[in-house]
């Protein structure tokens, strides 16, 4: 039995603190993850978040059949884990670009969306913030959704409302954060 | 209490107690795991403003006013909330729809850093970093120390691959020599497995910069790309393609001299880092990782269906550069065109033609104008003069669509550019007319057909419109013409001759224009007024008609008989015997049992001396008229067949036929007449004495030409007999009354023309016998009436 495994059968426990034990295992086993990837992979890999989320799935538990309610409590592990990593990622290479410690002398142009992404990224962590205080459940769908890639119906399932409901949620929290972005 | 979400503290789910580990608490009562709600949550007005929202997008959009209206009453600033996050549902589209960015650059912070070691080089200083990797200034210490650049690529490739294809080329790349490339020296592999390349160190600023920064006119921007245009042409004949010129690969650097030099970087490292078999999938991840901007990538690279891309490729990057320098912008935005998708790029760079760089210039906004003109150091309207001609069309020439339509070489390119500054000719002449016709007919195809169809359209209207309208100017005329020649008739019935002929005569000619002159009047109509004119003795008058409404070729036609009978009796009463005869000919044809035709011709011939002709025509009138019983044409028959002593007639048929004329003709006017023509037949057969009596009888006749001719019968008859003495007094009578009465050849003969050319034959016959010689005053033409003689 691996770690992860060990961990989540604790979990299964309902422990607050086991529950923040397995996200921080998702963490460091992600960061792991991606960065052995990007060293390694085939020319034009793009690595994406969500699939990085399934693969350390696999890494961690290592069988597609698990039960289900294992698989989802995972996944919305991972997707506070992704979004940390992410968040990280972006807030420090803000600074590095601000902090102009190298002379950029050309490449200029081909400093493509970067920028634009983390500083998009951030906005919607500050937003996704704001809605956890007002509709936390909806926020939590976002959460599922964008950074686990979670289907609705896992969605659903997990947090016991129909499918339609889950679909109601991302409806509105996607025009709340907008809106909430677009004000700020 | 009404729980909204009440599933999620349900203990079948304990799952959830992860969900808001942030917030969360543990209720121990109900060993569940429940969210910490805020207390807002409470007061229902956001419930309602979840519910509304909810409710409201399901809506169609009109109603969704009526809808807020109703359920909101008095609470405007609810109603504006859910109003708003209506309006962002509305504009949020893909937002939040697609994973978030990938976590790919997260690796090149923790990737080499200053001071360290890569290879044998060691990093001094970054100076540079973009999509395509991070360079670094680095020294080398062996085996020479000197400083470098060393690019070390951005992850996202195979090394293995990138280091492969860099070894391939890595020959060919140390053969280049140039002052104006800076060399690759090195690659290899740093210790996390990225691909690097060492070049020469270069610190200098992109060229379009260093212009603008220089402030550089055109032609030492020119001045500046030609050197350019050399190292690649240099790249090129040592067969190394660059795959990916822009300004950022091509720095100007100052010499210590202080002379600026521009310098072409990165050969040979687009080829190993572009992955040859790039698909659309990559494409996206291509142009952030290597190429950075599409703009200066041909159309062939961009389409990505051929894969051979060679030297022209380049010259149509270094054809953007020169757009970029003479105006200050790239022929497209892509940037702005890669928002809008790589199918959008691809499609403008390879269909769209982009704006002549004068063109690019003068529709620049005036602030923008002025700062690119500054940096040209000359007034904008003179900045649009350099540029337009010349070097709109070298530019465009590098920059067609179709590589084989591109320079060739580099070197043409510069070529051409050295020919502008020297004021030469240039090469890239203007495309053909009928290629920008056809190239303005494959983009505008419906244009052009709907067009075309119109256009043949209208023209087939006016061509049937016209049509008819000739067609009903001609009803109208020939209408007129009718009522012309109607009128002629009917001025004729009422005996207005004179107004009749010149209203026919207008008719004629209308009707010449009318149907052309190929189609002749109705015969009858010419007939008409010959009729009129000719007894009237208007001659002149009548050829002119005949020669204005009769065409040539009408004379072929036997309708027109009776014309050519008026003709040649027109012309021969004027003595003009040659064209009556051809007249009098074609009468043969036509009427050859009709006693005039050979009255018409055997006088003719005997005065155009056609005399094999005439002894030929002679018997055959006798054989066609031996039992004529009219005593008129007897009469006409025996004279024509007689005017000749020789005319090989059968004397005594022709007597016969005499002898009919007299025996028809006695008791009637012109019994006198009848007389002669007898006289002359006893003549001919050697009855002297009878002809002698007839002829005295016949010379009473009142007309002068009867006179004159029984007169010379006379006299030859007397002479024969030995009365020389009354033989030389008839002659002198007979010589009197032509001398008095017969009008001269040449002038108007007038009706009687045939028997005035019978009685100057005879008088001459008569002359050559009774005084052996020619009679004074003779007009007719020498005639060989003595052979005619020898000959019997």
């Amino acid at each position: 039995m691996s770690d992860a495994e060990s961990i989540m059968n604790a979990a299964q426990e309902v422990s607050p603190k086991a529950a923040d034990q397995l996200v921080q295992a998702v963490y460091q086993e992600l960061r792991r993850l991606a960065a052995s990837k990007l060293a390694k992979e085939a020319p034009g890999q793009t690595l994406q978040a969500t699939a990085l989320v399934h693969e350390a799935w696999l890494r961690l538990v290592g069988d597609e059949k698990r039960r289900f309610e294992d698989r989802t409590h995972f996944f919305a592990a991972a997707a506070e884990a992704m979004r940390r990593i992410l968040i990280e990622r972006a807030r420090r290479r803000r600074a590095v670009r601000h902090g102009g410690e190298y002379e950029r002398v050309y490449l200029e142009e081909d400093m493509l969306a970067g920028p634009a992404d983390d500083e998009q990224l951030l906005a919607l962590n500050d937003a996704l913030q704001k809605l956890e205080l007002k509709h936390p459940i909806q926020a939590q769908v976002v959460k599922f959704r964008y950074f686990a890639g979670m289907s609705n119906a896992e969605i659903a399932e997990l947090i016991g409302v129909s499918l339609s409901t889950v679909k109601n949620y991302w409806v509105f929290s996607k025009a709340w954060l907008f809106r909430e972005i677009k004000r700020g | 209490m009404s729980w909204p979400f009440q599933p999620l503290i349900s203990p079948v789910h304990r799952w959830g107690v992860v969900l808001n580990w942030q917030r969360g608490v543990y209720d121990e009562a109900r060993g569940t795991y429940v969210a910490s709600w805020p207390d807002d949550l409470m007061n229902g007005s956001e419930k309602t403003e979840l519910d509304l929202f909810t409710e409201a997008v399901q809506l169609p959009v009109e109603s969704r006013s009526a809808f807020l209206e109703a359920a909101c009453g008095g609470d405007a600033e609810l109603r504006a909330s859910v109003e708003a996050l209506l309006k962002a549902h509305v504009e949020s589209g893909e937002f939040l729809e697609q994973a978030p960015a990938e976590v790919k650059a997260q690796n090149a912070q923790p990737g080499e850093k200053v001071g360290e070691r890569v290879g044998r080089y060691k990093l001094l200083q970054q100076i540079g970093e973009g999509g395509c990797g991070v360079v670094f200034m680095a020294e080398q210490e062996e085996p020479v120390r000197r400083k470098v650049a060393i690019k070390i690529v951005k992850p996202g490739m195979d090394t293995k691959t990138v280091i492969a294809r860099f070894e391939a080329e890595r020959q060919a790349l140390a053969l280049m020599d140039h002052p104006n490339i800076a060399h690759v020296l090195d690659a290899g592999a740093t210790e996390s497995g990225r691909p690097y390349f060492v070049m020469e160190l270069v610190r200098g600023i992109k060229i379009t910069d260093h212009c603008d920064q220089s402030a550089l006119n055109t032609a030492a921007r020119l001045e500046m790309f030609l050197d350019v245009c050399d190292a690649v042409q240099h790249a090129h004949q040592k067969g190394i393609i660059h795959r990916d010129l822009k300004p950022s690969n091509i720095l100007v650097t100052t010499l210590p001299s202080g002379k600026p030099l521009a310098k072409v970087i990165d050969f040979g490292i687009a080829k190993a880092t572009t992955d040859q078999r790039l698909t659309d999938k990559t494409l996206f991840t291509a142009f952030e990782l290597l190429i950075g901007t599409p703009a200066y990538m041909s159309p062939e690279q961009a389409a990505l269906s051929s894969v051979d891309v060679d030297t022209r490729s380049d010259i149509y990057s270094l054809g953007v550069l020169l757009y970029e320098l003479l105006t200050g912008s790239t022929p497209f935005d892509t940037t702005e065109l890669l928002k809008r998708g790589l199918d959008e790029v691809r499609r403008v760079v390879c269909n769209v033609e982009p704006p002549r760089p004068s063109t690019r210039l003068s529709t620049l906004m005036a602030a923008d104008l002025t700062t690119v003109s500054r940096h040209r150091q000359v007034e904008p309207p003179r900045l649009i003069r350099d540029v337009r001609g010349d070097l709109d069309w070298i530019v465009m020439k590098a920059l067609e669509k179709d590589r084989a339509r591109r320079y060739p070489t580099v070197n043409g390119f510069a070529a051409d550019i050295r020919r502008h500054l020297a004021g030469e000719a240039i090469a890239a002449r203007p495309p053909s007319t009928l290629y920008r016709l056809k190239k303005l007919f494959t983009r505008n195809k419906l244009l052009f057909c709907s067009v075309g169809i119109i256009f043949l359209l209208l023209s087939t209207a006016l061509i049937v419109t016209s049509r008819l309208l000739i067609q009903e100017r001609f009803a109208r005329r020939q209408g007129d013409l009718f009522r012309m020649e109607a009128l002629a008739d009917k001025l004729e019935r009422e005996g207005r001759r004179d107004e009749a002929l010149h209203k026919r005569i207008e008719a004629l000619e209308v009707r010449a224009k009318l149907f052309g002159s190929e189609e002749p009047p109705p015969a009858e109509w010419l007939n008409n007024v010959m009729g009129t004119l000719v007894p009237q003795n208007q001659y002149d008058e009548a050829e002119t008609v005949l020669n204005k409404l009769l065409p040539p070729a009408a004379t072929r036609n036997p309708r027109f008989a009776d014309v050519i009978v008026f003709r040649a009796h027109i012309l021969a009463c004027r003595g003009k015997w040659a064209e009556a005869l051809a007249d009098a000919r074609l009468v043969l044809q036509y009427r050859p049992s009709e006693a005039n035709t050979y009255h018409t011709l055997a006088p003719l011939l005997v005065v155009t001396t056609n005399l094999e002709a005439y002894r030929e025509l002679c018997p055959k009138i006798v054989d066609r008229f031996r039992g004529v019983t009219d005593p008129s044409a007897a009469d006409k028959m025996v004279k024509d067949c007689l005017i000749l002593p020789d005319s090989g007639a059968d004397l005594l048929s022709v007597a016969a036929i005499a002898e009919t004329a007299v025996t028809a003709g006695k008791g009637m006017n012109m019994y006198r007449l009848c007389e002669f023509c007898k006289a002359l037949a006893e003549y001919r057969q050697g009855h002297w004495s009878e002809a002698i009596s007839l002829a005295t009888d016949a010379a009473q006749e009142s007309w002068p030409y009867a006179q004159g001719e029984s007169l010379a019968v006379l006299a030859m008859s007397e002479y024969r007999l030995n009365q020389v003495a009354d033989a030389r007094a008839d002659l002198a009578r007979c010589e009197q009354v032509v001398q008095e009465q017969m009008p001269r050849f040449g002038g108007i003969l007038g009706y009687d023309w045939r028997d005035w050319i019978i009685v100057q034959a005879l008088l001459d016959e008569a002359h050559d016998l009774i005084k052996g010689q020619t009679a004074p005053g003779k007009s007719l033409p020498p005639r060989q009436a003595g052979q005619g003689q020898k000959d019997e």
